[in-house]
């Protein structure tokens, strides 16, 4: 078994350079987004609706005469902040939930894995919508609807790090040395697993990005007058046979990203592999 | 076994019990009145009249204690009566029976494909980890992964429905209208399902049997049917499982878009029309189908892996 996963990752990891790169542009350009975007994304142009793409808009407007190229700007904003945002969250529950499992052992850890088992196999599809049905849209429904149960693989992973660690002899050293339980996960076990989590976190991130706009597609993310990617694609689906750039953009939009940042977190994996 | 089987089968009753209570209390939770939430939902009025309020709630007991209410719900639930949908006012069992059907066709279709495709893929693609098929399957897996559904869907609908003229736009009546739904959901399990059996057959092309099978003089193609796949597919088949309960409920874009009368339709419309009975039903099969395929999927690889015995406490 060791042979054959050698022999997938003797190579130098494809294309993080390159993903790392395209994920730093989307970045900065979704940061900058008012200041980069040529025109006002909410204003309306009716007289020049469905313009094809020009010097003036680069990709065109849309079924009101907005133009595409700065809506797409500001739209990713919404998608792609709800979506780290709880990824953030559901890393920092995973990895406090996986630690206190493997630390407290015995039926608490089993109670705590099962649940685990359980969660994962929800859709979280169908999660989002019992949260909208209790709390309504909104972003704060969206955050808490999305990590309710993605926490799950994280605490699953961080577990099996954490037990692999606490058998290390720098944990031993240290429990004799009197470190309190705080200082030992702190200092020893999270900052030596966070790796392989945190690039799985980077792996998830294209999934929760097309869940969110998923959501939006389906009216139950952002709301009107916001807009993000998957709320201009059910905006412009009436149009498409008409202007299909309106909805190749912000499809293209998605896939670019959730691909940049999977690429990267795929190379971190696979840098770690290595070692 | 029989230990196994008993403990398994208290937590899914008891997580069963606990997703119907939390259903249930789906009005309390939303902290409005019940009643008022009743009628406005059927005459899509804010203004509503005290007396109509407290009349149905009399009519409703809606003034009893919580747990009266529940048991009474809970008893009508296990006859299989989820009460009368808000909006069109018929049992809302039969709406959700029918659902689960036609969301089961698509799923089952889906993952049909998906694993037909995704298990000689992958198993090729163990032969030579890191050559150039390897390669290419691994970055097509990422693109298909990052890929949204509601965009795909779209474009098929626009190049195959409305250029083409080879396939219906929507619907899930005849063969020719369920290829664009099937081939657009069965993209991203295929992709999972090929990494699995990537991995999972990388692991046991270097066990020692395998060796001794090919210095028996046995071929690769026997070798890896006899021995390969035989070992090999059981975390496909325990994915496969996984993905059967998620796409149950959770194929919502695919459904709305071709307008496929599924489960994750109705729960999306349950949603949008905030019709409680149909949300209530909903969640507790959906729910009820994930735990109980869970649960078969681990008595299952249990009975067929002895090794799993052993190890299962030490996990």
């Amino acid at each position: 078994m060791a042979g054959a996963e050698a022999a997938t990752t003797r190579r130098p990891p494809p294309g993080v350079w390159v993903s790392g790169a395209v994920t730093g542009v989307i970045v900065l350009a979704l940061l900058f987004a008012p200041l980069i975007a040529p025109h006002d994304p909410a204003r309306q142009d009716l007289l020049h609706r469905f313009a094809g793409p020009s010097v003036l808009h680069w990709l065109g407007t849309d079924h009101l005469g907005r133009d595409e190229w700065s809506r797409l700007l500001l739209g990713g904003r919404f998608a792609v902040s709800i979506a780290a945002l709880s990824l953030v969250l559901s890393l920092g529950i995973g990895v406090l939930v996986g630690v206190l499992a493997a630390r407290a052992g015995g039926w608490l850890d089993e109670a705590i894995m099962r649940l685990v088992d359980l969660l994962i196999s929800f859709p979280d599809v169908v999660v989002a919508l019992f949260m909208v049905a209790l709390m309504g849209t909104g972003q704060a429904t969206l955050v808490v609807a999305l990590t309710v149960v993605s926490w799950t693989p994280f605490a699953r992973m961080m577990r099996g790090l954490a037990r692999d660690i606490y058998h290390r002899d720098y944990v031993r050293a240290a429990e004799i040395l009197g470190c309190s339980r705080w200082f030992i996960i702190l200092r020893h076990v999270i900052p030596n697993a966070i790796r392989p989590v945190f690039a799985m976190a980077l792996l998830r991130f294209g999934h929760k990005l097309i869940v969110v706009g998923g959501l939006s597609f389906l009216g139950l993310g952002v709301q009107p007058p916001m807009s993000d990617w998957g709320s201009m694609l059910a905006e412009s689906r009436r149009y498409m046979e008409r202007e299909p750039m309106l909805v190749l953009a912000p499809g293209l939009a998605i896939f670019i990203t959730a691909l940049a940042v999977t690429l990267l977190g795929q190379g971190l994996d696979t840098m770690r592999d290595r070692r | 076994m029989t230990r196994f089987l008993l403990l398994r089968g208290l937590v899914l009753i008891a997580m069963l019990l606990g997703v119907s209570m939390l259903a249930f209390a789906i009005p309390w939770l939303q902290g409005g009145d019940p009643a008022r939430a009743i009628i406005q939902a059927r005459v899509a009025d804010q203004a509503v009249d005290q007396t109509a309020i407290e009349g149905l709630r009399a009519q409703l007991g809606l003034d009893r204690p919580f747990t009266a209410q529940y048991a009474h719900w809970l008893g009508d639930v296990l006859h299989g009566d989820f009460g009368l949908s808000f909006t069109s006012r018929t049992p809302v069992a039969d709406a959700v029976g029918h659902a689960l059907m036609i969301s089961a066709l698509l799923a089952v279709s889906a993952l049909a494909v998906a694993f037909i495709i995704a298990v000689p893929l992958g198993t090729i693609a163990a032969l030579r980890p890191g050559g150039l098929f390897d390669g290419t399957m691994t970055l097509l897996t990422q693109a298909v992964v990052a890929l949204p559904e509601y965009w795909l869907a779209p474009v098929g609908i626009l190049v195959f429905a409305l250029h083409l003229h080879l396939l219906p736009s929507a619907g899930f009546t005849s063969p020719s209208s369920m290829v664009l739904p099937v081939g657009v959901l069965a993209l991203r399990p295929m992709a999972y399902l090929l990494r699995v059996t990537r991995a999972s057959m990388l692991d046991v092309l270097a066990a020692p049997y395998i060796t001794a099978a090919r210095s028996r003089g046995l071929g690769m193609t026997r070798t890896l049917l006899r021995h390969g796949l035989r070992n090999g597919i059981l975390p496909v088949v325990t994915l496969l499982a996984l993905w059967l309960a998620g796409l149950m409920g959770g194929s919502v874009v695919i459904e709305v878009i071709f307008a496929i009368p599924g489960m994750g339709r109705l729960m999306y419309e349950a949603v949008v029309d905030k019709d409680l009975p149909m949300l209530q039903a909903g969640l507790v099969c959906i729910v009820g189908l994930a735990v109980l395929i869970n649960t078969a999927t681990d008595t299952l690889a249990l009975a067929i892996n002895p090794v799993l015995r052993g190890a299962r406490g030490g996990r």
